[in-house]
């Protein structure tokens, strides 16, 4: 088959979802979008479009896309998706080729990507193009229910200002989900802060929908962090009582992750982080 | 015979469901997306709910919030249809305070089974 990659600015976003949810609609975890939801999704990842390409056969048959996200000196491999007849076709494999030749063209030092844990053919076209696993991360997911009492502390709302400088100093590493420019360009971030008599203290860093909560980013300065989130997280839902919650991208070894649990959070899925030297 | 509504974003599973539905005597409403969804589950007051998690405005388990949110659906039997791994739709049945699941894909007997014993219930 003859496979031609054509920037994927030359589509509408609405010809990009359709051809999206198209890809996905077997897909082991379904994340169909619309357009709204797209179109924010490029705006908040730094997606640049004409560095994004879609596939098509000779007969003129779109076929998969996949997305660029830029921000000096790496690069973000994402959505990539190919129509589940089309499969094993390699265009795949030309999508990839077509990202990385992007990413090199801009002098990128290195290109990030994620990949479901179990999606083997996926993790497997990536490890042959040279991308190596760096972490793993769980998506959690929480309903909501009732809270225990808080703990007597100190309770500060970070307004977005104070929520983005938090996460200017948080020491370890984020994946392009939660980054803080990926923060930066969301319109609804929001932050809380809890500290306690004796000195120890925390902070949580979320996104605030209005029916859900999400990209929640820990942080513990000085004291049990496992203390810190309960705390962090009982505050956050006694403001937010009815809110989902959808906690993407928290490390397997975030010492918060037991608070997690313990409030409610179940598994969703895990991904793996990997990266390529360019 | 019952009103059932599905929230579903794909047409040809929806189209099934409606020949299998209507074959058996139920009225068949459907709602591609969550905002239709609960919209018509609102005006509709359908005696059970078939929910596809994976919607594409908001997802599944946002849009089970909104609908045990209202009075009027609070005792609605929802059922969700899913793509997830199995203990990913117990879990999420269970933390959501849903009726039952069915893992995708499943036979339409099961499906029948399912939505009768709720029905029942």
């Amino acid at each position: 088959m003859t496979i031609e990659i054509i920037p994927a600015d030359y589509f509408t976003i609405q010809e990009l979802v359709d051809l999206y949810n198209q890809t996905r609609v077997d897909y082991l975890v379904p994340m169909p979008m619309n357009a709204e939801r797209l179109a924010e999704y490029i705006h908040i990842f730094d997606i640049d479009l004409n560095l994004s390409s879609v596939a098509r056969a000779g007969d003129g048959q779109v076929l998969g896309l996949s997305m660029l996200g830029v921000r000096p000196p790496w690069a973000w491999i994402t959505r990539l998706g190919v129509l589940p007849a089309i499969r094993r076709s390699g265009a795949g494999s030309a999508l990839m080729d077509s990202m990385l030749a992007n990413a090199q063209t801009l002098g990128m030092q290195e290109t990030h990507l994620e990949v479901i844990r179990n999606n083997v053919p996926a993790h497997r076209l990536f490890l042959n193009k040279g991308f190596k696993e760096v972490n793993e991360y769980l998506v959690l997911r929480r309903a909501p229910h009732s809270v225990p009492e808080a703990v007597k502390c100190s309770t500060t709302w970070l307004d977005r200002e104070a929520a983005l400088g938090a996460l200017e100093f948080y020491p370890r590493h984020l994946t392009w989900i939660t980054a803080l420019d990926s923060m930066r360009n969301a319109p609804d971030l929001s932050g809380l802060r809890v500290e306690f008599a004796n000195g120890s203290s925390g902070w949580l860093v979320f996104r605030c929908h209005k029916f859900s909560l999400s990209h929640l980013v820990f942080h513990t300065e000085q004291c049990s962090p496992v203390k810190i989130g309960i705390q962090l997280l009982v505050n956050l839902y006694i403001r937010y009582p009815r809110h989902d919650t959808y906690a993407e991208n928290i490390q397997v070894e975030d010492r918060h992750l037991p608070a997690l649990l313990g409030m409610g959070f179940f598994d969703n899925f895990r991904r793996i982080e990997m990266r390529r030297k360019m | 015979m019952a009103k059932i509504l599905y929230i579903e974003d794909i047409p040809d599973n929806a189209t099934l469901a409606q020949r299998l539905l209507t074959g058996r005597g139920h009225e068949f409403l459907w709602a591609k997306n969550a905002e239709d969804g609960l919209a018509m589950a609102l005006e509709n007051q359908p005696d059970l709910i078939l929910l596809d998690l994976g919607l594409p405005d908001v997802d599944g388990q946002t849009l089970s919030i909104w609908l045990r949110g209202e009075a009027a659906l609070e005792k609605t039997p929802i059922i969700v249809l899913t793509a997830w791994p199995e203990e990913v739709a117990r879990q999420t049945v269970e933390a959501y305070g849903l009726n039952g699941y069915l893992c995708k894909p499943f036979k339409l007997d099961t499906l029948m089974e399912i939505i009768e014993a709720n029905l029942g219930a």
